[in-house]
Protein backbone atom coordinates (compact mmCIF):
# COMPACT_ATOMS: atom_id res chain seq x y z
CA UNK A 1 0.00 0.00 0.00
CA UNK A 2 2.89 2.36 1.23
CA UNK A 3 4.89 3.82 -2.10
CA UNK A 4 8.40 2.93 -1.77
CA UNK A 5 10.33 5.85 -0.60
CA UNK A 6 13.97 6.11 1.21
CA UNK A 7 13.14 5.15 4.78
CA UNK A 8 15.96 6.59 6.32
CA UNK A 9 15.29 10.44 4.77
CA UNK A 10 12.15 12.42 6.47
CA UNK A 11 10.10 11.85 3.34
CA UNK A 12 6.63 11.28 4.45
CA UNK A 13 5.00 7.92 3.84
CA UNK A 14 2.23 7.99 0.94
CA UNK A 15 -0.34 5.70 -0.02
CA UNK A 16 -2.12 5.90 -3.95
CA UNK A 17 -5.37 6.03 -3.15
CA UNK A 18 -8.62 5.83 -5.33
CA UNK A 19 -10.70 8.60 -5.08
CA UNK A 20 -13.53 8.91 -7.99
CA UNK A 21 -14.46 7.24 -10.89
CA UNK A 22 -16.52 9.39 -13.97
CA UNK A 23 -17.56 8.15 -16.54
CA UNK A 24 -19.03 8.94 -19.75
CA UNK A 25 -19.97 8.11 -23.39
CA UNK A 26 -19.09 9.68 -26.78
CA UNK A 27 -19.91 9.41 -30.91
CA UNK A 28 -18.47 10.32 -33.90
CA UNK A 29 -21.85 10.04 -35.60
CA UNK A 30 -20.57 10.55 -39.57
CA UNK A 31 -16.62 10.74 -40.07
CA UNK A 32 -15.56 7.45 -38.21
CA UNK A 33 -13.48 9.24 -35.79
CA UNK A 34 -12.75 6.78 -32.81
CA UNK A 35 -10.19 9.75 -31.54
CA UNK A 36 -12.99 12.69 -31.97
CA UNK A 37 -15.48 10.15 -30.15
CA UNK A 38 -13.07 9.25 -27.12
CA UNK A 39 -12.49 12.91 -26.74
CA UNK A 40 -16.43 13.57 -26.46
CA UNK A 41 -16.22 10.55 -24.24
CA UNK A 42 -13.80 11.91 -21.91
CA UNK A 43 -15.49 15.54 -21.65
CA UNK A 44 -18.96 13.72 -21.10
CA UNK A 45 -17.57 11.83 -18.04
CA UNK A 46 -15.17 14.76 -16.95
CA UNK A 47 -18.00 17.59 -16.99
CA UNK A 48 -20.86 16.04 -15.55
CA UNK A 49 -19.35 16.64 -12.41
CA UNK A 50 -16.99 19.36 -10.42
CA UNK A 51 -14.53 17.16 -8.72
CA UNK A 52 -13.03 19.17 -5.51
CA UNK A 53 -12.47 16.39 -3.37
CA UNK A 54 -8.42 16.81 -3.95
CA UNK A 55 -8.66 20.59 -2.35
CA UNK A 56 -11.41 19.26 0.29
CA UNK A 57 -8.91 16.84 0.93
CA UNK A 58 -5.88 20.04 1.21
CA UNK A 59 -4.13 18.67 -1.59
CA UNK A 60 -3.67 20.74 -5.40
CA UNK A 61 -5.95 19.75 -8.03
CA UNK A 62 -2.74 19.25 -10.26
CA UNK A 63 -1.82 15.93 -7.65
CA UNK A 64 -4.34 14.02 -9.11
CA UNK A 65 -3.17 11.27 -11.04
CA UNK A 66 -6.04 10.29 -13.83
CA UNK A 67 -6.01 6.75 -15.59
CA UNK A 68 -8.46 7.31 -18.36
CA UNK A 69 -10.08 4.35 -19.68
CA UNK A 70 -11.52 4.40 -23.34
CA UNK A 71 -13.27 1.29 -24.90
CA UNK A 72 -13.72 1.62 -28.71
CA UNK A 73 -14.30 -1.48 -31.54
CA UNK A 74 -10.77 0.07 -33.19
CA UNK A 75 -8.53 1.05 -30.04
CA UNK A 76 -5.70 1.27 -32.58
CA UNK A 77 -7.16 4.48 -34.11
CA UNK A 78 -7.02 6.74 -30.92
CA UNK A 79 -4.75 9.63 -30.73
CA UNK A 80 -4.00 8.71 -27.05
CA UNK A 81 -2.25 12.33 -26.52
CA UNK A 82 -5.33 14.11 -27.78
CA UNK A 83 -7.49 12.04 -25.09
CA UNK A 84 -4.67 12.88 -22.55
CA UNK A 85 -4.78 16.91 -23.78
CA UNK A 86 -8.97 16.96 -22.45
CA UNK A 87 -7.66 17.00 -18.72
CA UNK A 88 -7.32 20.52 -17.60
CA UNK A 89 -5.11 19.55 -14.93
CA UNK A 90 -3.39 16.95 -12.88
CA UNK A 91 -1.51 13.83 -14.62
CA UNK A 92 -3.10 11.31 -17.33
CA UNK A 93 -2.26 7.88 -18.16
CA UNK A 94 -4.37 6.79 -21.61
CA UNK A 95 -5.07 3.37 -21.97
CA UNK A 96 -7.34 2.09 -24.90
CA UNK A 97 -9.55 -1.03 -25.10
CA UNK A 98 -11.53 -3.21 -27.13
CA UNK A 99 -15.24 -2.20 -26.73
CA UNK A 100 -17.66 0.84 -26.93
CA UNK A 101 -20.14 0.24 -30.16
CA UNK A 102 -20.17 0.12 -33.88
CA UNK A 103 -23.48 0.64 -35.54
CA UNK A 104 -23.65 0.83 -38.82
CA UNK A 105 -25.99 2.15 -40.91
CA UNK A 106 -28.48 0.36 -42.96
CA UNK A 107 -27.16 0.68 -46.44
CA UNK A 108 -24.15 0.08 -45.07
CA UNK A 109 -22.33 3.27 -46.50
CA UNK A 110 -21.42 4.65 -42.86
CA UNK A 111 -20.61 3.56 -39.49
CA UNK A 112 -21.55 5.17 -36.21
CA UNK A 113 -18.92 5.43 -33.61
CA UNK A 114 -19.66 5.23 -29.97
CA UNK A 115 -17.01 5.61 -27.38
CA UNK A 116 -17.27 4.58 -23.28
CA UNK A 117 -15.09 6.78 -21.32
CA UNK A 118 -14.06 6.14 -17.64
CA UNK A 119 -11.79 8.76 -15.41
CA UNK A 120 -10.33 7.08 -12.38
CA UNK A 121 -9.24 9.74 -10.10
CA UNK A 122 -6.16 8.84 -7.44
CA UNK A 123 -4.22 10.88 -5.30
CA UNK A 124 -1.29 10.59 -3.01
CA UNK A 125 -2.18 10.75 0.32
CA UNK A 126 -0.01 11.38 3.12
CA UNK A 127 0.63 9.03 5.73
CA UNK A 128 1.97 11.43 8.22
CA UNK A 129 3.10 14.76 8.05
CA UNK A 130 3.00 17.54 5.11
CA UNK A 131 1.56 16.17 1.45
CA UNK A 132 5.05 15.46 -0.81
CA UNK B 1 -13.97 19.96 11.18
CA UNK B 2 -15.67 22.15 8.23
CA UNK B 3 -17.74 20.92 5.85
CA UNK B 4 -16.29 20.56 2.52
CA UNK B 5 -17.97 20.13 -0.83
CA UNK B 6 -16.55 17.10 -2.19
CA UNK B 7 -18.22 16.83 -5.20
CA UNK B 8 -21.19 18.54 -7.27
CA UNK B 9 -22.60 15.95 -9.84
CA UNK B 10 -24.90 17.14 -12.37
CA UNK B 11 -27.50 15.85 -14.72
CA UNK B 12 -30.59 16.34 -17.04
CA UNK B 13 -33.49 14.47 -17.14
CA UNK B 14 -37.06 14.58 -18.96
CA UNK B 15 -40.75 13.41 -18.91
CA UNK B 16 -40.95 12.99 -22.65
CA UNK B 17 -45.53 13.01 -22.91
CA UNK B 18 -46.35 12.70 -19.32
CA UNK B 19 -45.77 16.22 -17.71
CA UNK B 20 -44.74 15.01 -14.48
CA UNK B 21 -41.93 17.38 -12.74
CA UNK B 22 -41.25 14.92 -10.22
CA UNK B 23 -40.51 11.93 -12.91
CA UNK B 24 -38.24 14.02 -15.06
CA UNK B 25 -36.40 15.40 -11.63
CA UNK B 26 -35.94 11.77 -10.29
CA UNK B 27 -34.30 11.04 -13.87
CA UNK B 28 -32.39 14.11 -13.77
CA UNK B 29 -30.47 13.30 -10.34
CA UNK B 30 -30.02 9.83 -11.18
CA UNK B 31 -28.08 10.51 -14.23
CA UNK B 32 -26.02 13.23 -12.27
CA UNK B 33 -25.49 10.29 -9.67
CA UNK B 34 -24.35 7.69 -12.10
CA UNK B 35 -22.17 9.70 -13.68
CA UNK B 36 -19.55 9.41 -11.12
CA UNK B 37 -18.76 6.99 -8.28
CA UNK B 38 -17.12 8.34 -4.88
CA UNK B 39 -14.57 5.35 -3.92
CA UNK B 40 -13.36 6.93 -1.48
CA UNK B 41 -15.35 6.46 1.26
CA UNK B 42 -13.66 2.80 0.75
CA UNK B 43 -10.13 4.05 0.45
CA UNK B 44 -9.85 6.24 2.75
CA UNK B 45 -12.00 4.54 5.66
CA UNK B 46 -14.71 7.35 5.83
CA UNK B 47 -18.18 7.01 6.95
CA UNK B 48 -19.97 7.74 4.15
CA UNK B 49 -23.36 8.24 6.21
CA UNK B 50 -21.97 11.11 7.78
CA UNK B 51 -21.93 12.89 4.16
CA UNK B 52 -24.11 15.62 3.49
CA UNK B 53 -26.22 16.12 0.53
CA UNK B 54 -27.76 18.71 -1.32
CA UNK B 55 -29.92 18.07 -4.30
CA UNK B 56 -31.06 20.99 -6.26
CA UNK B 57 -33.91 20.66 -9.05
CA UNK B 58 -34.69 22.99 -11.54
CA UNK B 59 -38.19 22.83 -13.35
CA UNK B 60 -40.73 25.86 -14.53
CA UNK B 61 -43.03 24.17 -12.41
CA UNK B 62 -41.13 23.63 -8.92
CA UNK B 63 -44.20 23.56 -6.96
CA UNK B 64 -44.91 20.66 -8.03
CA UNK B 65 -41.69 18.51 -7.42
CA UNK B 66 -42.14 15.82 -5.15
CA UNK B 67 -39.31 16.29 -2.03
CA UNK B 68 -39.32 13.07 -0.56
CA UNK B 69 -39.16 11.09 -3.92
CA UNK B 70 -36.76 13.06 -5.11
CA UNK B 71 -35.12 12.57 -1.77
CA UNK B 72 -34.94 8.72 -1.54
CA UNK B 73 -32.93 8.73 -4.84
CA UNK B 74 -29.51 9.12 -2.71
CA UNK B 75 -28.03 6.00 -1.27
CA UNK B 76 -26.65 7.16 1.94
CA UNK B 77 -26.23 10.41 4.07
CA UNK B 78 -28.77 13.01 4.76
CA UNK B 79 -30.32 14.69 2.23
CA UNK B 80 -31.87 18.46 1.64
CA UNK B 81 -33.69 19.05 -1.65
CA UNK B 82 -34.04 22.35 -3.04
CA UNK B 83 -36.63 22.88 -5.91
CA UNK B 84 -36.32 25.88 -7.91
CA UNK B 85 -37.59 27.72 -11.36
CA UNK B 86 -35.38 26.78 -13.95
CA UNK B 87 -35.23 23.27 -16.75
CA UNK B 88 -36.96 23.63 -19.46
CA UNK B 89 -40.23 23.02 -21.25
CA UNK B 90 -41.04 22.22 -24.83
CA UNK B 91 -44.27 23.16 -25.75
CA UNK B 92 -45.52 21.51 -29.20
CA UNK B 93 -48.53 23.63 -30.40
CA UNK B 94 -49.53 21.35 -33.13
CA UNK B 95 -49.98 18.13 -31.05
CA UNK B 96 -50.67 20.02 -27.52
CA UNK B 97 -47.98 18.39 -25.93
CA UNK B 98 -45.69 19.62 -23.57
CA UNK B 99 -42.18 17.81 -22.68
CA UNK B 100 -40.79 18.68 -19.44
CA UNK B 101 -36.98 18.74 -18.97
CA UNK B 102 -35.64 18.55 -15.22
CA UNK B 103 -31.92 19.65 -14.21
CA UNK B 104 -30.75 17.99 -11.17
CA UNK B 105 -27.25 19.22 -9.24
CA UNK B 106 -26.03 17.08 -6.47
CA UNK B 107 -23.81 18.40 -3.65
CA UNK B 108 -22.04 16.02 -1.51
CA UNK B 109 -20.16 17.28 1.66
CA UNK B 110 -18.57 16.34 4.21
CA UNK B 111 -16.31 17.43 7.62
CA UNK B 112 -12.84 17.61 7.13
CA UNK B 113 -10.10 18.97 8.62
CA UNK B 114 -7.98 22.18 7.32
CA UNK B 115 -4.86 20.62 7.09
CA UNK B 116 -4.05 18.19 4.47
CA UNK B 117 -5.94 14.85 5.08
CA UNK B 118 -3.73 11.93 6.26
CA UNK B 119 -4.00 8.44 7.04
Amino acid sequence: MIACRDNWKSEPHVARKRLAIEMGMGTDLHGQDYTKASVRALKDALWHNSLSVATALGYSRDAMQVDVQIAVAHPEQVDKQAVADVLPYGTASVKVIDGGLDIPNDDGTNITVVANAAAIVYLDITESGEPS
Amino acid sequence: MPLKRIILEMGTGNDLYGEDYTKAAVRAVQDALHHSSLTLFRTLGLDRDQMQVEITVGVQKPELLDSDEIARQIPYGTVRVNASKGGMNIEDDENATVTVVATAAVAARYDLPDEPFTL
